[in-house]
């Protein structure tokens, strides 16, 4: 076979793999992705930029409800009968900012990706 | 013939690429509540699974075992008793927090638990300043000087309890680092309440960024640090406080005068391969101010790094991180 065949071969599969590399490096790229978990078991995931119709989730804990609210690009904690209320406090959940925690009830609402170019954060939880 | 031998080296080039990749996707990880906070942990390669999972029994039985709030633990019973026959795990972490009290000179002390108990800093209780006269009560039962350990034996002086919340987080940390290692995995990030540790370097060979939390908005970082094999860990004033006739008060308190500590800081972040130093220094730094933290750098500039950030906003880093640190905002180095 000639040469000219195997760098056509060659580059071609250079060329996919590439395209199969960029697909998986572009499916991991920040988004508005959102899992609420609670007790460590995940209750739901919601990507908040293809909410269109506004809604409440509501979860039992040993201190009582949470009522979660959720709009397009938006979610926060509505209320809580916890006793500190820091997760009604902490207000809409932000790209790159904290995750929102119910310390009591075991509730967390974070984005399902790290949107602030790094891998972690200290200091950021309480 | 040839071609034959031509394609095959084609198709394992591209098997080789395809299962680098899949092993990317080879991840285990957990997000469970334990310490009082949410423990992350997310491990690669072969043995995460299982490695996680065993990481995951340690902390909770370490959370068991050094809590100040569950009846079942060592610290409480030491607290109620102010006596006890404890474990190997309790008396090393004892003894690892006297050596970071005289290290600190003082500044990071595990008696605290009378001041904090005063400030409400308890989950159940109600946070206030306490009288002038709660906190010259409680002054007197502070200091390394309460604890006696003499073996196993653990005793405390009459109305000392201990609080292991700036160092047991670290410990666990390190255990949970060790587990990783000794299970073969070679990348993981841990976050124990935003206390960051780092196994290997991530599973592209690059190394791990850690972003720092700005002091002033959550949503935002101070800078990153790009590290391996090692702990980062602040403690900031931000981080727990309460608001009262217009002050705000915070939870890092100063065994000298019972108060919130006013050293000029609003977060002090550790770099440390020892997990327990990075924490129990990150609330001792804090305390001590940039000055004589800068004096306790440069004598010991090959245990830890650190990264300042001050009342008035400005950045210091020790120099040991020069090349480890990046931010878009100005900063100081310090050298040892």
């Amino acid at each position: 076979m000639k040469t000219r065949t195997w760098i056509i071969i060659l580059s071609s599969a250079v060329i996919v793999c590439a395209v199969l590399w960029m697909f998986i490096l572009n499916s991991s790229s920040p988004s508005k992705i959102v899992g609420i978990y609670q007790d460590g078991s995940l209750v739901e995931k919601i990507d908040l930029n293809s909410v269109t119709d506004e809604r409440e989730i509501t979860l039992n804990g040993k201190f009582g409800k949470n009522i979660i609210f959720i709009s397009h690009g938006h979610i926060e904690m509505k209320s809580a009968e916890c006793p500190d209320k820091i997760c009604v406090k902490h207000g809409a959940l932000e790209i790159g900012g904290t995750p929102i925690v119910c310390l009591p009830n075991k509730v967390v609402i974070q984005f399902e990706e790290t949107p602030y170019g790094a891998d972690a954060k200290t200091g950021a939880a309480e | 013939m040839n071609f034959m031998r031509k394609f095959s080296i084609l198709f394992m080039t591209v098997a080789v690429l395809f299962c680098s990749a899949c092993d990317f996707d080879s991840k285990a990880d957990s997000e469970f509540f334990a310490m009082d906070t949410i423990m992350s942990i997310t491990a690669y390669g072969s043995n995460s699974q299982s490695a996680v999972s065993a990481a995951e029994n340690e902390i909770n039985r370490l959370d068991k075992l050094l809590s100040v709030q569950n009846e079942n633990s060592e610290i409480f019973k030491l607290n109620r008793d102010k006596s006890i026959n404890a474990s190997a795990d309790t008396v090393t972490l004892l003894k690892r927090a006297m050596n970071f009290y005289t290290l600190t000179d003082g500044a990071f002390d595990i008696t605290t638990e009378p001041l904090t108990r005063a400030w409400g800093f308890y989950s159940g209780l109600e946070k206030r300043v306490p009288s002038q006269n709660e906190i010259d009560n409680a002054l007197k039962t502070v200091g390394a000087e309460h604890i006696n350990i003499d073996n196993k034996n653990i005793t405390l002086d009459e109305n000392t309890s201990l609080d292991l919340g700036g160092i047991a987080k670290g410990y666990a940390s390190a255990k949970t680092a060790q587990i990783f290692k000794e299970n073969g995995v070679s990348s993981a990030l841990i976050s124990l309440g935003g206390n960051v540790r780092v196994v290997g370097s991530k599973p592209d060979g690059s190394d791990w960024s850690v972003a720092i939390t700005d002091p002033d908005d959550n949503s935002k970082q101070v800078g990153t640090l790009a590290v391996r094999d090692t702990a980062v860990v602040t403690s900031g004033s931000y981080q727990r406080y309460f608001e009262e006739n217009g002050h705000i008060y915070h939870h890092i308190i100063d065994t000298e005068t019972g108060y919130p500590a006013q050293s000029g800081l609003k977060s002090v972040t550790v770099v440390s391969e020892d997990d327990t130093l990075a924490d129990a220094l990150s609330t001792g730094l804090f305390v001590m101010g940039l000055e004589k933290s800068s004096k306790l750098y440069s004598k010991n500039s090959a245990l830890f790094g650190a990264v300042f950030v001050t009342d008035k906003n400005e950045i210091y880093i020790t120099d040991n991180l020069e090349n480890r640190f990046s931010s878009q905002h100005k900063f100081e180095v310090i050298e040892r």
